[in-house]
């Protein structure tokens, strides 16, 4: 069955052509779809919620064998929650449980349709879709809650001409596409679709999965003396965080996971991560020079509260943070050999190619 | 050598290593085994191409710190300083593929071997395969089928060096320990393995860095690898295996700064027995050493992906 999947999950990303996206992981566990329908998985979230809160009560969170908070285990960072809040909900920062489970319930039916005429595949025959998960509802209605209108901040002047000019640019190279000049690092499996913030939020209504909730969106928290690690399982991403102290590394030494330097504030694990190469969309137009900060503490024994704030004064007119929720899931996570089998990028940037040859040749 | 306050250095034998200790290593009143140990590291950092296993009996008995759970920590950075990457057999200093644009830079430095015995135990069909894998150890093929891994050496193309290439690979790894699971997260390429100690998984399909199930004897870390696939090679001379390829490797402590690592290699498609390798991994101790991001998928994007007209963009 394992391999039956396999062998199907990589037909379909060689069919996928121009859709952007890399492959699945090297393992992915075999999965009955038929099993789960979005009803019961609706069912089954808000009970987990339901669960989880109960669990948080009277509880005392644990400590490492060496006394720092424990914050070991893997988690899942999918969500239906859109990063910023509909202009419908102006106003509104939280519903209510009850509106809570109806807008989790639209937003796994919608996930779960598919029309046939259009569907390049459907994710969940695959176990992929995020209802199929343990993903579950959230009482915020974004996960934006600064600024508290739940939007993203207005762009600094220097950010709307560089974008300005990015989109000029791309009119004027009129329309090229190779490799070097796409700008999704995941496609081109340099990093994950978890590196920067965990998780961008759901997009509600959005035809692809991972535009939906995130998939592949399987993290786990690694802890050592002295040390936090955070692994991805999207593109196999470590982020190592040592506790020490220890300054950052010069500015000239950039990687793409950036340079992250962390500490404990009470029971909360604080992370602060800079020397980016490029955060690219990851980090929704921020720049190499953004610095993430992010806070992880536990809200239960099975519940990773998960904060991050973006500030980028090139970029956007204020720091702006968001919130979430993270419910903890079974192990292991898997080896995502990207780049090994990166099937899907020739086909990709060929299917480009195509497209803009023949809208080349139309204009002539 | 204090390096990290709250959590101190190993001690070895009652004494504090210090900093001033290993600086006056020549003549300094030192705890021998250190000096001993840093006279090796010196030694093997200048001459990369005479490293070999410490003799045995060069290091007095050795009792590892332990880890709060009882059992010898490993947590730390390390590092083999061999050649073996280039080819775990003794092999002599080569010019590069391409001097005539790299000179020197592209060149591999002479090494002896860490093949127990000195020689991989090759079926002579195997043999014949290895020494192709060498003469086309540049081939690149970019496809949509599998054909892709039928290539020359892995590590040109960016994929992950497998086990047990990753140890001796010219970059730092990490070892993270817990009672249940110990992490290893490699410079090279990021690679990460996780060794379950307990409770053991199950592989569930192939991999390129294989499914490390682990347990102590003694104050050795046994680590049983599995299901590793046939795509990677054990150095640039085209030393090879198949998809049945079973490492086992060992970790021993032999002083605060060095592992002793062996690791025993079965592949009864490709070799006539099982095999042995052994080489020391050295404990980084600079001040805030850390690893340093090699993602090396950007470097490859136009060797890889240039022949197929796909890296630029096609000019109009």
């Amino acid at each position: 069955m394992l391999h039956r999947v396999l062998a199907l999950l990589t037909a379909v990303v060689i069919l996928c052509g121009p859709v952007l996206m890399a492959q699945a992981p090297s393992g992915t566990k075999a999965f009955d779809p038929k099993a789960v329908d979005p009803e019961t998985a609706i069912k089954a979230a808000a009970a987990a919620a339901k669960a989880a809160a109960a669990a948080a009560a009277n509880w005392t969170p644990p400590r490492t064998t060496w006394g720092d908070p424990d914050l070991q285990g893997y988690w899942l960072t999918a969500t239906y929650t859109p990063l910023q809040r509909p202009p419908e909900l102006a106003g509104k920062a939280f519903y209510t449980e009850e509106e809570a489970l109806a807008a989790f319930k639209k937003a796994v039916e919608s996930d779960a349709e598919v029309d046939p005429r259009t569907v390049h595949y459907d994710w969940k025959e695959y176990g992929m879709d995020a209802w199929q998960s343990p993903v579950r509802p959230n009482r915020r209605t974004s996960l934006i809650f600064n600024p508290e209108n739940g939007r993203l901040p207005a762009l600094t002047p220097e950010a709307q001409k560089r974008q300005a000019d990015g989109r000029a640019a791309a009119r004027a190279r009129n329309p090229q596409v190779g490799v070097q000049t796409l700008n999704n690092w995941y496609t081109r499996c340099i990093t994950g679709n978890n590196a920067g913030p965990m998780t961008r939020g759901g997009n509600p209504g959005s035809d692809s999965a991972a535009g939906a909730a995130g998939v592949t969106a399987e993290a786990q928290i690694f802890q050592a003396p002295g040390y936090a690690v955070l692994i991805m399982q999207s593109n196999s991403d470590a982020r190592i965080i040592p506790l020490d102290g220890r300054p950052h590394l010069p500015s000239n030494v950039r990687n793409w996971l950036g340079d992250s330097r962390g500490h404990w504030e009470g029971n909360t694990l604080v992370v602060e991560t800079t020397n980016f190469i490029a955060p690219g969309t990851n980090f929704l137009g921020g720049t190499a020079r953004t610095k993430l900060t992010e806070r992880f503490s536990l809200a239960g024994p099975n519940t990773l509260r998960y904060e991050f704030t973006l500030d980028d004064p090139a970029t956007w007119t204020q720091p702006w943070s968001a919130e979430t929720l993270i419910p903890r899931i079974d192990p292991p996570l898997y080896e995502f050999a990207c780049h090994e089998q990166n099937y899907g990028l020739m086909n990709v940037v060929k299917g480009a190619q195509t497209r803009e040859a023949e809208a080349e040749a139309k204009k002539k | 050598m204090e390096l990290n306050p709250k959590y101190p250095m190993p001690k070895l034998g009652g004494h504090r290593p210090s900093l001033q200790c290993v600086i006056n290593t020549v003549g300094a009143v030192c705890d021998r085994a250190l000096a001993i140990a840093t006279i090796v590291t010196l030694c093997i950092t200048a001459t990369p191409a005479t490293a070999q296993a410490p003799a045995a009996g060069l290091f007095p008995a050795y009792t590892a710190p332990r880890a709060i759970d009882g059992k010898p920590n490993l947590n730390g950075i390390w590092q083999a300083f061999i050649t073996a990457n280039w080819d775990v057999e003794a092999h002599p200093a080569q010019p590069g593929p391409h001097p005539e644009i790299m000179g020197v830079w592209g060149a591999g430095p002479g090494g002896q071997s860490i093949v127990e015995g000195g020689v991989i135990p090759y079926k002579p069909e195997a043999l014949a395969k290895k020494k192709e894998n060498f003469e086309k150890r540049m081939a690149v093929k970019a496809t949509n089928d599998p054909h892709r891994y039928d290539t020359g050496d892995p590590e040109l193309q960016c994929y992950r060096a497998g086990v047990p290439r990753a140890n001796y690979m010219p970059f730092p790894f990490q070892i993270f320990q817990t009672p249940s699971e110990i992490l290893m997260v490699y410079e090279y390429k990021g690679a990460v393995r996780t060794i379950y100690m307990d409770p053991h998984r199950e592989a569930p399909t192939d991999s390129w860095m294989g499914w490390s199930n682990g347990h102590w004897e003694g104050d050795t870390l046994v680590v049983d690898v599995t299901a590793l696939n046939d795509h990677t090679w054990f150095d640039r001379a085209g030393n090879y295996h198949s998809d049945a390829l079973h490492v086992v490797e060992r970790y021993t402590p032999i002083s605060p700064y060095h592992l002793k690592y062996e690791a025993t290699i079965e592949d009864p498609n490709i070799f006539t027995r099982p095999w042995k390798i052994s080489f020391p991994l050295y404990r980084r101790v600079e001040e805030n050493v850390q690893l340093v991001e090699f993602n090396c998928v950007p470097f490859v994007e136009e060797l890889m992906y240039g022949p197929l007209g796909l890296y630029k963009p096609p000019s109009r």
